[in-house]
């Protein structure tokens, strides 16, 4: 759960508090640039929390989307055109089909992957194997913007070095969350 | 019978040539004044170079300086904004300071817009501009800012300065705002929002007037709606909302 401390230092846009924004505008043009807004708020807040999963249900009440200094919600409906409009932007996975919760990508995969092969170039780790757990909590990525990173983002970023032909994977489990295997940077 | 003066030969030869006489003084009175004004005029020229060469870096810098010769200048029938390229511009020099401001005007109306929508208040738009250029700008004046924002104008529709009550807003997009629309604008201008209900109380407007202008600023994308307020839906300004109130 969210907790005030945790958002304490968070810096809202300034939509936040602009109560229409909480309206979905009929002015398509307006519009858009309020969708906009509202998938950058999602990623700087999801960012700021370090949680990559979003529930709808559990969203709708959260800071997120219900300020209540000002009494306004971005209705249900509003959510969807939001996390739909982050999923055609390749940052947003449903993990059910009634679309209840989602994994979300504050960075998309094709960055993640650039990141993590410009650190492999880096640091001589071409040609070389490195585990997944390396990739993620080795001392040599500690001061890496991907140290850290969650299981399933790494998969995503490494499948999309395998398809550049820039990385082989190895002893992948199928499962998003086990981290056993590993992973060649072809140079 | 004794003839009066006129009449005679002698009469008649004596006041042509006193006439002669009076064309030639006239003349030559008429060449005096003008050599001496053209003299003045001179001298003035100089006068008024020397005093903007030697203030030049005044009238740039201090506001109310500026203002002063704005208005001397103004007394005495010269524009020194008429052109860049005019005779007082490059004189004085100080036509590159409305253009170059009004340059940086353009440069925050249109940092500004995505989230304005084109409107934004004088005063604001002031202190954008002195914060974007830090010290060089400090002293710029909501005057200036309306001369430079004048000279825009010739560029084509689009960069006004609007008179909204008692304030005045610049409009950056070319949108035809009609009287109502202005009217809305005032009646948002401290709340930055308006609503059916306030709009017809303030001008006793019938309802399908009132709507209809929101709508047209709707469609403009200048006013965004908020259907969550709990007596009637509200039309907001955001350019002329303001977090900090």
């Amino acid at each position: 759960m969210t907790t005030a401390k945790q958002l304490a230092n968070f810096q809202w846009p300034w939509q936040y508090d602009f109560p229409p924004f909480f309206t979905i505008q009929p002015n398509v043009e307006t519009q858009t640039k309020q969708i906009q807004a509202w998938c950058e708020l999602v990623l700087d807040y999801q960012k700021h929390i370090k949680s990559y999963a979003i529930d709808v249900q559990e969203s709708l009440s959260s800071p997120l989307f219900h300020n209540a200094k000002i009494k306004r919600k971005l209705p249900i409906d509003g959510v969807y055109l939001v996390l739909n409009a982050l999923k055609d932007k390749g940052l947003l996975e449903w993990q059910d089909k009634k679309m209840s919760r989602a994994l979300l990508m504050w960075r998309s995969a094709e960055e993640w992957a650039k990141l993590i092969f410009n650190w492999a170039e880096r640091s001589g780790m071409t040609n070389t194997v490195c585990t997944l757990y390396e990739l993620q909590l080795g001392n040599d990525v500690k001061k890496e913007e991907f140290y850290e990173i969650e299981t399933w983002v790494l998969k995503r970023a490494l499948r999309v070095l395998e398809k550049k032909g820039k990385a082989v994977m190895f002893d992948i489990q199928p499962n998003d969350n086990d981290n056993s295997g590993g992973v060649k940077f072809l140079s | 019978m004794r003839r009066r003066g006129v009449g005679g030969v002698a009469a008649i030869n004596k006041s042509k040539l006193a006439k002669a006489k009076f064309a030639e003084k006239g003349t030559e009175i008429a060449e005096t004044q003008v050599s001496q004004m053209s003299q003045q005029l001179e001298e003035f020229r100089t006068k008024l170079s020397d005093f903007a060469a030697k203030h030049r870096n005044e009238i740039r810098k201090n506001p109310q300086f500026r203002n002063h010769f704005q208005q001397m200048c103004a007394r005495i029938g010269v524009d020194p904004l008429a052109s860049s390229k005019g005779f007082w511009a490059e004189l004085l020099n100080v036509g590159d300071f409305y253009y170059e401001l009004g340059v940086q005007v353009i440069e925050v109306c249109m940092a500004t817009r995505p989230r304005n929508g084109g409107i934004i208040p004088l005063e604001e738009l002031r202190v954008r501009l002195t914060k974007a250029h830090g010290k060089t700008r400090e002293d710029v004046t909501v005057d200036d800012l309306s001369r430079a924002i004048k000279k825009l104008s010739t560029l084509g529709n689009g960069f006004k300065v609007i008179a909204v009550g008692s304030q005045r807003l610049v409009q950056s997009v070319p949108v035809e705002l009609s009287m109502d629309n202005t009217a809305v604008l005032q009646s948002a201008m401290d709340t930055g929002y308006a609503s059916i209900k306030t709009l017809c109380d303030e001008f006793q407007w019938p309802t399908d007037r009132a709507r209809r202008s929101l709508e047209q600023l709707i469609k403009e994308g200048m006013v965004w709606i908020d259907s969550q307020n709990a007596s009637e839906d509200l039309y907001w300004f955001p350019g002329l909302f303001n977090n900090e109130k």
